[in-house]
């Protein structure tokens, strides 16, 4: 009896020591302080929902972890509503108040307008979900990192799944901002290395109410497939009326960030048999992901990553090793040490190329079905990473 | 052909939305910034019972539900404000608005949420060759019905009477005798009772979210002003010339489509200042 209690005031003791000891390190050395200007209201307001939960979990998992490089992870969340103006100001905020190392911005014109001001702030980004290619382009930054697939390695994805289609005539329908174009354009070119041809070509303004005018060109032009490069509300709202005027069951369907795991959720089976990049899922079997999905399962019981939530993870990995390697939180110091580095990630070893910024990672293709009775997006192919991010085209000067 | 109908919903849907604008502007001269929050709040009341007794259950509740908010809303808000500067009463519609956005994140949370057309209208019929579906016909059925309804109220009934004698003099018509406050309570809650039936009539058309409000009161604030801020029978014309010519520039212009709305309103109020029904000095 009496072991026993010694036992549980030594347990409780080391408990308390192991505590001090922590917040004392931590308390020597300045906390890793990360900004998130993210689309917490507006048509985006979902997915930075569901960046701001990866993040929530990464820097909890990384503090009850001891912290990064013994340091304390610190994280502040600012709304820009995927507006480019405001998550200017809101990351120039950030940076003002220390939170220089950002990450988690929804929309890629967002980036676009914070990229250029890195160096002005002293500050340094990480895109997790941004895909227009300028990003790591020819607006590329020192200090601008993207971990997720761009547009063009989603185009690398779409060839080879479009060269197996019988369709022969294409329309688009794309967002109208930096993203939507982007993948409008590497679409088109797609189709055009793969013989067919695109009759209909729509890029309706970001947060449209009605799509109808959209949809029946599409159906009007004799499309026998037609590709949607839409997100969020504006994806939600597009398949609700699309499904009204039975486009899905006219014509294939297929998309990127249109069918993710947090609309297919939502739209159930309005979706089901649409076509998708998939450019991460929580059934991939990797070990480390498998070690995600489970910790995540603990943390938020009956619930998978998301799309969404496994890149912004991946990233907050990323950003945490850099910080490691470089043995200091100072945007420059970790800037340097992510830039050509290599990094242990959920879909394993990944290299930060040095000539763009850019991660070189796989990419997926798949189709949304049921798997065990729920909706999601299903992997049915899988793009290697060289392969899937093509090599830098010279325009990124660094 | 079937453009100019797809044309004829969104216009109908934004008269629908704008004709309650209409009704509390031209009683308490209140700009009501909340109106979009109504609708927003309407298409989740009508989303949360239609979940358990049915799309028409819904529709009904939601305009009942806002229609009794709306008499809190004249009660407790315009009334006691009514001698204040109007920038008063706007700043407080302001605030309700995010009060209602964030009652609504609290209780139903961020996510979007998308709904199903009633079984009834699910379906399409063909039209000039096009399948068309059944539900953006009932939008159009809502707003004639809207559309007589009011001008039946407001032509052939001693309240529609009063209304239209408040709207134009609401001091007069209170020397007459008339219970000027009886009758704003009446018409801001049918008023909101409106953004009830066009928030519930949206759910089927888009995604809900907390802040759905934001992407149309722009346009129906346009339709307003541009129909000519108190007339019912211009805000009916100017919806459907918007909804018409947005649509068309979509299929048309697509690139500058979403500033057509505008560009009515300035060439609109530019030939006529008071709007296209609007009385003038």
């Amino acid at each position: 009896m009496i072991d026993s209690k010694r036992a549980t005031i030594l347990g409780l003791s080391a408990v308390v020591v192991s505590a001090t000891l922590a917040t004392s390190a931590w308390a020597q050395k300045e906390p890793l302080k990360i900004g998130v200007p993210t689309a917490l209201t507006g048509t985006y307001s979902q997915l930075g929902d569901e960046a701001k939960r990866a993040v929530e979990f990464a820097v909890n998992e990384a503090n009850a972890a001891g912290g990064v490089d013994g340091r304390k992870v610190e994280v502040r969340f600012l709304d820009t509503e995927a507006k480019p103006e405001l998550a200017r100001q809101q990351a120039e905020k950030l940076a003002l108040d220390g939170y220089k190392i950002m990450t988690a911005t929804i929309a890629s014109g967002e980036v676009l307008a914070i990229g250029p001001m890195l160096n002005r702030w002293d500050a340094m980004f990480v895109a997790t979900i941004n895909k227009a290619n300028d990003i790591t382009g020819k607006q590329c930054q020192r200090r601008l990192f993207r971990v997720n697939r761009p547009d063009n390695s989603d185009a690398a994805v779409v060839q080879p799944w479009l060269a197996t289609r019988s369709e022969a005539k294409w329309a688009i329908v794309a967002a109208d901002i930096a993203w939507g174009r982007n993948s409008g354009e590497s679409f088109s070119k797609a189709a055009a290395a793969t013989g067919k041809t695109i009759v209909s070509e729509n890029y309706p303004p970001f947060g449209s109410n009605d799509y109808a005018a959209h949809i029946q060109k599409v159906l009007d032009s004799g499309a026998q497939g037609v590709w949607i490069a839409l997100a969020g509300r504006d994806a939600i709202t597009f398949a609700r009326q699309a499904k009204q005027f039975g486009l899905f069951d006219k014509v294939t369907t297929g998309g990127v960030s249109f069918t993710t795991d947090g609309t297919v959720k939502v739209l159930g089976d309005v979706v089901k048999g649409i076509h998708t990049i998939i450019n991460y899922s929580s059934t991939l079997d990797t070990p480390g992901n498998k070690k995600l999905v489970a910790d995540w399962a603990k943390a938020y019981p009956g619930d998978a990553p998301t799309n969404f939530q496994g890149e912004t993870y991946l990233g907050m990995q990323v950003i945490f090793q850099a910080v490691k390697k470089a043995g200091s939180v100072k945007p420059a110091d970790v800037a340097k040490a992510m830039s050509g580095g290599t990094f242990e990630t959920i879909l394993g070893t990944q290299v930060m190329r040095k000539e763009d910024n850019q991660l070189v990672g796989p990419n997926y293709f798949g189709t949304v079905e049921a798997v065990s009775g729920t909706l999601q997006p299903v992997v049915k192919m899988t793009v290697p990473a060289q392969a899937a991010t093509p090599a830098p085209d010279g325009s990124c000067k660094l | 052909m079937i453009q100019i109908i797809n044309g004829l919903v969104y216009g109908s849907f934004l008269y629908v939305l704008a004709v309650g604008l209409v009704l509390i502007f031209g009683l308490r001269r209140v700009t009501n910034f909340a109106h979009g929050g109504f609708f927003m709040l309407g298409a989740y009341v009508s989303y949360a019972v239609a979940a358990y007794l049915g799309f028409w259950t819904g529709m009904v509740v939601s305009v009942a539900a806002l229609a009794a908010f709306g008499v809190l809303l004249d009660r407790f808000v315009f009334r006691p404000l009514s001698s204040e500067e109007p920038i008063v009463t706007l700043l407080v519609t302001f605030g309700l608005l995010f009060v209602l956005e964030d009652a609504v994140r609290t209780i139903w949370g961020k996510n979007y949420i998308s709904v199903a057309a009633p079984e009834a209208l699910a379906g399409s019929v063909t039209i000039f060759g096009s399948q068309f579906p059944v539900y953006r016909l009932f939008v159009i059925a809502v707003a004639v019905t809207v559309a007589l309804g009011l001008a039946i109220w407001l032509r052939s009934t001693r309240v529609g009477l009063y209304v239209r004698a408040s709207s134009v003099d609401p001091v007069t018509t209170g020397m007459q005798g008339v219970d000027t406050d009886r009758l704003s309570a009446l018409v801001v809650a049918i008023g909101t009772g409106l953004a009830g039936l066009s928030g519930t009539i949206a759910g089927p058309l888009m995604a809900l979210s907390p802040s759905m409000g934001g992407y149309i009161i722009i346009d129906c604030f346009i339709v307003v002003v541009t129909g000519g801020l108190t007339s019912f029978t211009g805000a009916f014309v100017a919806a459907l010339v918007i909804g018409q010519f947005h649509n068309l520039g979509l299929v048309y212009v697509p690139e500058v489509a979403s500033v057509i709305p505008l560009l009515i309103m300035a060439v609109v109020l530019g030939l006529r200042p008071q709007g296209l029904a609007g009385a003038g000095k």
